[in-house]
């Protein structure tokens, strides 16, 4: 069975880098579904073992293996969707053949529906429309902004608009890459998808590491449940992106780079393509870029339907067409990345903060921050909160300014109860917590980290076990199973939440439930499982009495 | 010279050795899941989590290469406590953890964890993992993978050692199955059923499904070394008996031909041993074309006048022997002297040659 159509396919993507992510939706696009018939021709057509192909496959959430597929609406039900009334949604669109999906980083809208390549976002069927990305609200103290200085300017999203790559000239023409590194190590920045390690420290890892070709891999999964700040870039301010994209392979020697989009953001992805087009057609992306001997050319690469996948780990294994579990460490993407080659991992709103830095110099970032602390971050605020949306914020401002002052606190006049930090991965914080401040030191006291900055806002009327079992059941959804302590972990710790297995007396379920948190804590083999009891280690500490309650139920 | 400290014992190493490996020279009997020492470490079951002074979180062994001056301490409470933990965890996601040995070689690495660490305290009850593949009836290998701990030596072992890749995974996290293309038998993929896979498992989930026939013969399972009688290679193994009866074949780990692998011939082809229609004694024909039942005498009588007749009427070339893969070793000795000093002639060969 050759359908000549499929080998064309093949035959196009084959010699392509990073083909099979990009075949494979090909493929599903054109049929709504991958079938047994289809992948037995990859497998053949890439050289690859079908039970590996199979099994690769049924790891991504969004490939479908049967009919409607592609077609039929995934509703999210990630957490703030619930809170919104996803449930009701998707009830309400079975009759359609309507799925859930996992939190689709439209925390700030209503509730997202996909529906081939397309989103539309409203409470019930009746409203659901389609709507470009919301731009950030301008910041209400009025302080200088980094990566959202000139997100609102009419046009942002076209070279011209944009102002053409300023920095990228700036720093090909009088620039060498160790200058360009000492700029960006000494403006403090530092990752903005997670782990926070110092950007400069990291390219210049890969200026020294021997081996090419060396990549920038643009980390755009954003997966974090309340997370939903990487799309605003992407979509009202690509140059900025792939501007910071092209300073770090001038820094490196990188000649190749890959955006890794998440599914979940169809839109974006025609965005970016313009964007890399216009770049290419004025000579700022390609060979020989401004006349220099410095060549880099991007890839857009989507994602199926993977949080894990935007562990860099994983998301090289996606690349490569691997299964997508994460590597072990060390050897860091830094020496052993993409086809094990050194490889920068960074993070949509790191890599947009490179060219204004660039253009305006380390001390000019270092000196948005708060005290002692260098820069901004990003922070996506949703929930019950009366302005939710994505804000700026200089690094140290107050958590109380940020959801009082300029959100405008929870509606309806409603206490604030609690609010989770790095999107779910940081668990929860209340009471006391309040008083901290935005940035890790202060967070990390608590027990928590800023992370990729998604805050979720709980008021007073909410049961923050359902809110945990939320959250447990994400990361036991996403949990990518290589490594026993999440794989069984987070499944045994939503059981508990849910109240379907488990102990009833609260000593014994306590006990349980910290071992578990303790044991995922100290030996998971990535960030996800090491992240998830946060939840509940932080429910116990702020709500024992919520816990005793749904036990007694 | 590169050296680390083990358990407050200098050791040293050759730089790119894992902890693990050191660990095991020095006798620090650091427990494993995922490991099989013939296979790239993959660091999925953190049992081997080590303490490493200076570094917060458990170290994973397996994984983990050496550096220079390490202190590292393979049992504290605080580790031992985790592996406590990791046990419990993945005895509640089974049907049952005591299985027969006769499943394989590996099959009960998990139970004597399990008892090692204490950790029969049925805590974390909850949902079980894996489905047993009931549909399919190849006569070779059980997949019974409610026994499953998504441990992954069998994907592994297949893909790294046989180079089948006959087997992967389904779907992720606790939905993890282990299965082949579109969830098919084994036969409808790559699989040679060398049973290799088998063989690495360490919770009996994958069964040696000849071998568990004799689950319900009385007596101790006995071991005795032999060489794979099949073909040219020479794998080392060890024959199973119970109840006075063969049932089984376990690779040699430390075959030196082999070293732990085996082909389906080797693995799994012994039934003729104790098949119901194998010669119980000699047959000879007689005159009315018929075989019948006859002493050895003059079965051996009628054999060596054979010989002797082809020999004088045709020369000492006209003798043409072929010794059978089914026949032990010594047979196959006998043979080539006997038709190479009996007849003087080399024309002799064993099909296993082929
Ligand atoms: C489970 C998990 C999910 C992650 N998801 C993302 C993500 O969606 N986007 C991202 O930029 N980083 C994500 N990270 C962090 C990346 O592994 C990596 O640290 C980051 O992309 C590095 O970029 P940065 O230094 O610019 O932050 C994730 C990490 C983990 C453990
Ligand atoms: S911690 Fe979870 S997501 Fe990470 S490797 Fe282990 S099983 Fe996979
Ligand atoms: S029997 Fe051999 S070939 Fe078949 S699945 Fe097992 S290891 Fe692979
Ligand atoms: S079948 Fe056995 S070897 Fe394979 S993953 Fe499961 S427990 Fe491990
Ligand atoms: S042996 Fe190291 S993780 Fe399993």
């Amino acid at each position: 069975m050759t359908s000549p159509r499929t080998q064309e396919l093949i035959e196009h993507w084959r010699d392509q880098p990073a083909p099979l992510l990009s075949l494979l939706h090909a493929l599903h696009d054109r049929d709504g579904f991958l079938s047994d018939g289809v992948l037995r021709e990859v497998a053949r057509g890439l050289r690859a073992p079908l039970a590996d192909l199979y099994g690769t496959v049924t790891f991504y959430h969004h490939f479908a293996r049967f009919p409607p597929g592609k077609s039929a609406p995934r509703v999210c039900t990630g957490p703030v969707c619930r809170l919104r009334g996803a449930d009701a949604l998707l009830d309400e669109l079975r009759k359609d053949g309507a799925t859930p999906m996992a939190c689709s980083g439209r925390c700030d809208e209503p509730i997202p529906v996909l529906t081939g390549d397309e989103v539309h976002v409203g409470v019930d069927s009746a409203s659901l429309v389609n709507r470009p990305t919301p731009l950030p609200a301008v910041r209400p103290d009025g302080g200088e902004e980094c990566v959202f200085g000139g997100i609102r300017d009419a046009g942002r999203a076209k070279l011209a608009g944009y102002g053409g790559w300023a920095a990228l000239e700036r720093a090909v023409r009088e620039q060498s890459s160790e200058q360009v590194i000492a700029t960006i190590t000494d403006s403090g920045l530092a990752g903005r998808g997670g782990a926070c390690f110092l950007t400069g420290t990291k390219w210049n890892a890969v200026l020294e590491a021997p081996g090419e070709p060396k990549t920038i891999v643009c980390n755009a999964d954003e997966g974090e449940p309340g997370c939903f700040k990487d799309r605003v870039l992407l979509d009202h301010d690509p140059h900025a992106v792939l501007e910071g994209m092209a300073l770090a392979a001038y820094a490196t020697g990188a000649t190749q780079g890959f955006v890794y989009l998440r599914y979940e953001y169809p839109q974006t992805m025609p965005i970016l393509e313009a964007a890399i087009a216009e770049a290419e057609a004025v000579g700022l992306l390609g060979e020989r870029i401004l006349g220099s001997d410095f060549s880099f050319r991007i890839h857009v690469r989507r994602g199926a339907g993977a949080y894990i996948c935007g562990e860099e780990g994983s998301l090289l294994n996606s690349l490569e067409g691997k299964h997508p579990f994460p590597r072990n460490r060390p050897p860091f993407p830094v020496t052993h990345g993409y086809n094990d080659k050194p490889t920068v991992v960074n993070n949509v709103e790191t890599l947009a903060s490179a060219p204004p830095i660039v253009r305006n110099g380390a001390e000019w970032y270092r000196g948005l921050g708060l005290g002692d602390h260098a820069g901004t971050k990003l922070i996506s605020l949703s929930g019950d909160i009366a302005r939710p949306g994505n804000y700026e914020v200089p690094i140290g401002l107050p958590l109380r300014t940020l959801l009082d002052d300029w959100a405008g606190g929870a509606p309806g006049g409603k206490a604030i109860k609690a609010v989770t930090m790095a999107g779910l991965s940081g668990g929860f914080l209340a009471g006391d917590d309040f008083a901290v401040t935005l940035d890790e030191p202060s967070i990390r006291a608590r027990g928590s980290f800023l992370g990729a900055g998604g805050i979720i806002v709980y008021d007073e009327t909410r049961d923050m076990v359902v809110a945990a079992h939320d959250v447990m059941k994400f990361f036991a959804h996403e949990s990518c199973g290589k490594c026993f302590p999440c794989r069984i972990g987070t499944q045994r710790l939503t059981e508990r939440l849910a109240g379907e297995a488990g102990p009833a007396s609260l000593a014994d379920w306590q006990s349980e439930v910290v071992d578990i948190g303790t044991t995922m804590k100290a030996t998971s083999a990535c960030g996800l499982g090491m992240a998830a009891p946060l939840v509940t280690e932080s429910l116990l500490r702020c709500f024992p009495e919520e816990v005793e309650k749904h036990l007694g139920a | 010279m590169t050296t680390l400290t083990i358990d407050g014992q200098q050791q040293s190493f050759t730089p790119g050795e894992t902890i693990y490996e050191i660990a095991e020279r020095a006798h620090a009997d650091i427990p494993t899941l995922c490991y099989d020492p013939r296979l790239k470490a993959f660091g999925a079951c953190r049992l081997c989590v080590v303490e490493v002074e200076g570094v917060r979180n458990p170290v994973a062994s397996c994984t983990a290469k050496a550096t220079d001056g390490m202190v590292v301490r393979t049992a504290t409470p605080t580790i031992d406590k985790h592996r406590k933990t990791l046990l419990e965890l993945v005895a509640s996601e089974n049907r049952e953890v005591d299985v027969d040995p006769l499943r394989g070689y590996a099959s009960q690495e998990l139970a004597m964890l399990v008892d090692r660490y204490d950790a029969r305290t049925g805590r974390f009850r909850g949902k079980a993992s894996g489905k047993s593949q009931e549909t399919d009836q190849n006569p070779f290998i059980l997949r019974d993978y409610d026994l499953c701990i998504s441990c992954y030596r069998c994907v592994r072992v297949c893909a790294e050692q046989e180079g089948d890749h006959a087997i992967s995974v389904r779907n992720r996290g606790f939905e993890t199955q282990i299965t082949v293309e579109f969830d098919g038998d084994l036969k409808s993929g790559t699989c040679t059923f060398c049973g290799q896979c088998v063989q690495t498992c360490p919770t009996g989930a994958l069964a040696d499904r000849k071998a568990i026939r004799a689950t319900e013969l009385p007596g101790p399972i006995e071991k005795a070394r032999t060489v794979c009688p099949y073909c040219g290679v020479g794998c080392s193994v060890d024959l199973q008996a119970k109840g006075g009866k063969l049932v089984g074949v376990l690779p040699a780990m430390d075959g030196p031909a082999n070293e732990g692998a085996l082909c389906i011939k080797g693995q799994f082809a012994f039934d003729f041993v104790q098949h119901p229609d194998r010669l119980a004694s000699p047959l000879v024909r007689r005159e009315d074309g018929e075989l019948h039942p006859a002493s050895w005498d003059e079965a051996l009588d009628r054999a060596a006048g054979g010989f002797m007749k082809a020999r004088d009427m045709h020369g000492r070339h006209s003798v043409y022997a072929v010794a059978s893969g089914r026949a032990p070793h010594e047979a196959a000795y006998a043979v080539q002297k006997f038709i190479r000093v009996g007849f003087m002639t080399n024309q002799v060969d064993n099909c296993s040659r082929a």
